[in-house]
């Protein structure tokens, strides 16, 4: 009834805006399309992975989008369960993108199964409270149901109601994160993801996507609307780039400590990959993607400015966003170009693996991440007609 | 000088300390102390000398002999000894463990890696190493796989599918350290050597499995490290014997283990 009453009588009008998010649904279909032949023919035949690379660029943007959920999940509690006023106009907004992200990580692990259909069944008739990936996936789904219970208290102005939700899907969403490094780090024989300061670098780069995320989707927002920034929100934004400037130093830090692997191995657990990351052939990728857009770019960007400059700030972020998603690729696949058994003096043993993405795994990513855009834009219509996005 | 003096002073105290011999030691200590020295020695030799394993992986490989303590957890506990040098890589057990347990095309169960060795200055050695599934004792693959579809027999030890679990997520394959598993499109699950747990395992009453029935040099040697009288326990219960495991690091504690001859 109170959503029947916000609706206004334009609900149904057709304009810029809707035909975006039509051309945005459209190729994301035309990207998840290759990931139904790839499910009917089977991934050996159309995907880049291996018996040797099992896990393909599709992990990626499933951990980006988790962690990116994860990273907007903590922005979002800092005004609606720690009660910090400045943050609290953001509110719904980072909410909805915690929603939908986590929803297009989970579809892009589910498109990554050869038999997703067999998940509902086993993960639940056969469990294996072993397995980190049996939690991670139960927690990330529990998460989703207590942010649609979120933000639909949110939608009916039940504040107390969406706190306690809040609150329940924060504490589940750390645990998720931390239980993804773990799932990563006890992959015996690919110690990557294995160093110590793994939970803090997971947990600090959550929040800095996160902090990324809705200073770019608010700035894209006011942009598509053709509004400025309300007082309350241009103070919510300018502690959240706060925050990022924070986090990017300590994302510095933690890039510093990866950079001193790929030299010195006493730095690092695995220095075979490190020195394919840092000096070898992923350099570029490296330098470019983690050091450059992931962290130098926003954090000068961010200093230059003082932060003040929300075109700018876009512009940070989404140099931050690319470099992020650019880091989480090469988490996943420069371990495992290490050969299993490059210590024994196999001939004709490859020095590493190779991995190059297939078009339908390209196909499937780029579709991810339309999916999310089309979530973003239809989230923004309705919103706008049921005056909620504030 | 002060130092030296106070290290002489240390010196002649234990001088006067009463000798207390090795007669006294009881046989069960000697043995664990020969155990563990025959663990050592076959890890450095099948490791850090032969440039297998790096340094660091001697702790790991130390903690990963435990296994021979004579506690086995299972009964019978399969093993499979590979007497390496005896290999000349015929290829017979890899024929015969395609036929037998009708492995797909699209991958192999067993295979035979060819190493060229450094043994002298300028002088190296050809080795043909078999590598398989080393069912281990602590399996990485067991621990990640969400459904259970991939699990420890509880009798025997052997790792083993459940294929109609299999949800295809590869993480047991990106776990595994032995790269000893493969998607079989065909069955649409993953696919790994079960000591042909369905086939010959069990034609032969727990006796023989295809590849080892298959080597004409005895390579494979088959057999439960629960029964001192096969050949296999034999193999690795020799005094004397150096015996390694591959990637001891990961205290994985593999049932697979290798022997020069």
């Amino acid at each position: 009834m109170i959503l029947e009453n916000k609706i206004d009588s334009n609900f149904i009008t057709f304009g810029r805006q809707e035909i975006l998010f039509l051309v945005l649904a459209i190729i994301s279909a035309i990207g998840l399309s290759f990931g139904a032949h790839a499910l009917l023919v089977g991934h050996d035949n159309v995907f880049g992975t291996s018996r040797e690379i099992p896990w393909g660029i599709l992990i990626t943007p499933y951990v980006f989008f988790a962690c990116l959920s994860t990273g907007l999940c903590i922005v979002c509690s800092l005004g609606q369960v720690f009660n910090i006023e400045v943050f609290k106009p953001i509110i719904n907004r980072t909410a909805f993108l915690a929603l939908i992200t986590m929803a297009t990580g989970l579809m892009c692990i589910t498109i990554e199964l050869e038999n997703p259909w067999r998940v509902p069944f086993f993960a639940l008739l056969s469990p294996h409270p072993s397995s980190n990936i049996w939690w991670k996936t139960t927690i990330y789904s529990l998460y989703m149901i207590f942010m649609v219970f979120n933000l639909l208290s949110l939608f009916m102005k039940n504040e107390k109601r969406a706190r306690i939700f809040a609150i329940i899907a924060l504490v589940t969403v750390t645990m998720g994160n931390l239980n993804m490094n773990s799932d990563m780090a006890i992959l015996g024989g690919r110690g990557f993801w294995s160093e110590n300061y793994m939970p803090l670098y997971f947990l600090s780069l959550s929040t800095l996507t996160g902090c990324a995320a809705i200073l770019l989707f608010t700035w894209i927002a006011n942009k598509l609307n053709n509004e400025t920034a309300s007082k309350a929100e241009d103070n919510a934004l300018r502690a959240t780039a706060r925050l990022f400037m924070i986090l990017l130093f300590g994302v510095l830090y933690f890039t510093g400590v990866k950079i001193m692997g790929g030299f010195s191995p006493q730095f690092t657990k695995n220095p075979e990959a490190m020195f394919l990351l840092v000096q070898g052939d992923f350099a570029p990728n490296f330098w470019i993607g983690e050091v450059f857009l992931a962290v130098v770019l926003p954090l000068l960007l961010v200093l230059i400015t003082k932060g003040k400059n929300k075109g700018i700030l876009a512009i940070a972020s989404l140099s931050c966003l690319i470099g992020s998603f650019s880091l989480f690729y090469h988490l996943v696949i420069v371990g495992q170009l290490i050969p299993h058994y490059f210590q024994f003096n196999v001939v004709d043993l490859p020095k590493y693996y190779s991995y190059t993405p297939s078009l339908h795994e390209s196909m499937i990513t780029v579709g991810a991440i339309f999916f999310f855009l089309a979530a973003f834009m239809f989230g923004e219509i309705l919103f706008k007609k049921i005056n909620f996005g504030k | 000088m002060k130092v030296n003096k106070e290290e002489s002073m240390k010196i002649e105290d234990l001088k006067k300390l009463r000798n207390e011999g090795v007669e006294n030691i009881p046989s069960v200590e000697r043995r664990q102390f020969l155990q563990f020295g025959l663990a050592i020695t076959g890890v450095f030799l099948g490791g850090t000398v032969l440039s297998l394993t790096s340094a660091k992986n001697v702790e790991g490989a130390v903690s990963g002999g435990k296994i021979l303590d004579g506690n086995y957890p299972y009964n019978p506990h399969y093993t499979m000894v590979i007497r390496e040098k005896h290999c000349i890589d015929c290829e017979k057990c890899l024929v015969a463990c395609r036929k037998t347990n009708n492995v797909s095309i699209h991958g192999y169960r067993t295979t035979i890696l060819e190493r060229s060795v450094p043994v002298a200055p300028g002088e190296r050695e050809r080795i043909f190493m078999p590598i398989l599934c080393n069912h281990c004792n602590r399996p990485p693959c067991v621990r990640v796989c969400p459904t259970s579809a991939t699990f420890k027999d509880k009798v025997n030890g052997i790792v083993r599918m459940n294929i109609s679990k299999c949800i295809g997520c590869k993480t047991c394959m990106a776990a595994c350290p032995y790269n000893a598993r493969f998607f079989d499109e065909e069955i649409r699950a993953i696919d790994k050597c079960n000591f042909c747990y369905d086939t010959k395992l069990k034609e032969s009453n727990g006796k023989i499995t295809a590849c080892a029935d298959a080597c004409p040099a005895n390579v494979r040697v088959f057999g439960d490290l629960t029964n001192p009288e096969t050949p296999a326990y034999k193999l690795i219960h020799s005094a004397g014997k150096v015996f390694w495991v591959l990637r001891p690091e990961l205290n994985s504690m593999p049932n697979v283990f290798y022997v020069e001859k």
